[in-house]
């Protein structure tokens, strides 16, 4: 080595100028790492913005045109309770029956996507086909099923379903993943069957996290079946729908007040059932 | 009776870990295996299980019903019925905690009854009974209905040795089971295992020289691979550092009143 070729080497060592400057505190510098960013940032959303015709005139016309609505929807229609509970209750089945065939079916695609259960290839397909899925929102999956299937509850329940395959399936191949080694070992070391391995070694000790997502993802779903129900899936999502079409805002908003109670009931409830039986 | 023949194992950075390795176990006997960590003793008991295969030698294993398998050449699917016959006691239980004791015990079971049976039926009341005169053989038939993950450390490896038993096994292997304990569970646990000595060959891996001495009717000593002791199961001090190496001689000097071993 070389006089040269050494100084060079030992230079590459030490700290760069920059870096010297970045490690001292209150330094100018320091502070114009984050303002530049920021500034881009700002002026991205300025020109955003002004695309999209957005502008704080736009707002204040918006808000001060919309307070009628408003006060519509603080008088909810009563007398309508009775006609909305029956398109409430299928919402929720909706939810229901998506949420608990899409859990089973996301426990089989977990385990043929985990990479201590399954073989390298039927790994790849099966999380390239979660992938593909995840990357569909539900109500672009529902668009695809309404086509196919016709509108009503069964296309939604069929975009719920899938949209937890996806969602569960990669979750739970993650968890399957992060399960310790020793519960298979122990299966495998009493002689039992790769069948008997994959439950007692592999889905029993999930079993919480399975329920836990499952009920997580039942959340989701009560309030994904409101939106389904307004593209096509009926439910209570469609009477909003139909009832904001047809200026019915007091209908409107008891269809609002009785998913908001939906929504919290299935919060309430699956936080109960999470801390009763599963902690 | 099992019997070990030249076998050897190199780990894929080709460091060789298990290097011609023989001997033979046979019933009434209780074998305790020492040497330092990373000596080979873990990844030998491993090999008797069919849990990891050498690259070569053989381990014949007598069958209960007669007849003689080599593990390391046999199907899969045969592999599996001997080792539904071969009781493991590991060092971290390898329990189901979100099971009951009851259930932990039943496992061991898992392969000699059907897939169907297993998933949908379940065990029969007969083979409960047993698993609880399993667990009365190591005090712990009170816990039956609790679950594992309320138990302490020495109560789930009473219902780890419990499930071994429940087995009915031709060959009991325990790996490392007192590490985890505090001296008095660790002499309950080599209590209860070492009458089963009379039933069935045990090997054991321990890193207590003293208990070995106490309960073990042998001691096989590895060191790099290589068995350098067999025999009785008193040691002298010379051979203990022989096969810990020379910092237990350092440690030892640092400690005059009592010797460490």
């Amino acid at each position: 080595m070389n006089v040269l070729s050494y100084k060079k080497n030992r230079m590459s060592t030490l700290p760069s100028k920059r870096d010297r400057a970045s490690a001292l505190p209150y330094k100018g510098g320091r502070y114009l790492r984050y303002l530049l960013p920021l500034g881009v940032l700002g002026v991205l959303t300025w020109l955003s913005s002004m695309v999209c015709h957005t502008n704080w005139a736009s707002l204040a016309k918006g808000i001060h045109e919309s307070l009628p609505y408003f006060k519509n929807l603080l008088a909810p229609d009563w007398s309508a309770l009775s006609s909305l509970l029956k398109p409430a209750l299928d919402s929720v089945l909706i939810a229901l029956v998506g949420t608990f065939a899409g859990t089973l079916i996301a426990v089989f695609f977990a385990l043929s996507a985990a990479s201590n259960v399954a073989p390298r290839p039927v790994r790849f397909i099966v999380r390239a086909l979660m992938g593909i899925e995840r990357a569909l929102p539900e109500i672009v999956i529902l668009l695809f099923l309404v086509a196919a299937f016709g509108m009503g509850p069964f296309s939604g329940v069929l975009s719920l379903t899938i949209g937890c395959v996806g969602m569960l399936g990669k979750l739970l191949a993650d968890a399957i993943e992060e399960l310790d080694p020793v519960y298979i070992e122990s299966m495998e070391a009493v002689g039992a069957r790769k069948v008997q391995v994959l439950f007692f070694g592999v889905i029993q000790p999930i079993v919480p996290t399975i329920v836990s997502y499952g009920l997580f993802r039942f959340e989701m779903s009560i309030r994904l079946s409101i939106v389904l129900g307004a593209v096509g899936a009926g439910g209570i999502g469609m009477e909003l729908y139909r009832a904001f079409s047809l200026y019915e805002y007091p209908r409107a908003s008891m269809a609002l007040l009785l998913i908001l109670v939906l929504v919290f009931l299935s919060e309430r409830g699956a936080a109960y059932l999470r801390k009763k039986y599963f902690t | 009776m099992i019997e070990v023949r030249h076998i050897c194992k190199t780990l894929p950075g080709g460091r060789r870990v298990l290097d011609d390795l023989s001997f033979t176990v046979r019933k009434g006997e209780f074998v305790g295996v020492l040497g330092a960590s990373g000596a080979g003793k873990t990844l030998t008991l491993r090999c008797l299980n069919g849990l990891l295969k050498p690259d070569s030698g053989s381990i014949l294993i007598a069958l209960p019903g007669g007849g003689v398998e080599d593990i390391c050449k046999v199907p899969s699917r045969k592999l599996r019925q001997i080792r539904q016959r071969i009781g493991v006691v590991f060092q971290g239980y390898h329990l189901v905690k979100r099971l009951t004791v009851l259930e932990n015990v039943l496992v061991g079971r898992l392969g000699q009854i059907s897939t169907f049976r297993s998933l949908i039926y379940g065990f029969k009341d007969k083979e409960a009974e047993e698993a609880v005169a399993a667990l009365e053989k190591v005090k712990v038939a009170h816990l039956a209905g609790a679950r594992v993950s309320s138990l302490s450390g020495g109560e789930m490896q009473r219902v780890a040795i419990a499930r071994a038993i429940f087995q009915n096994p031709h060959l009991l292997l325990a790996d490392e089971p007192i590490s985890n304990l505090d001296p008095s569970n660790a002499k309950v646990i080599m209590r209860l295992i070492r009458p089963l000595c009379e039933e069935m060959p045990v090997i054991g891996v321990f890193h207590q020289p003293e208990m070995t001495a106490k309960y073990c009717t042998r001691i096989i000593a590895i060191k790099e691979g290589r068995i350098v002791y067999d025999g009785q199961p008193v040691l002298t001090q010379e051979q203990l550092i022989d096969i810990y190496g020379e910092e237990l001689r350092q440690i030892e000097n640092h400690n005059h009143e009592r010797p460490v071993l």
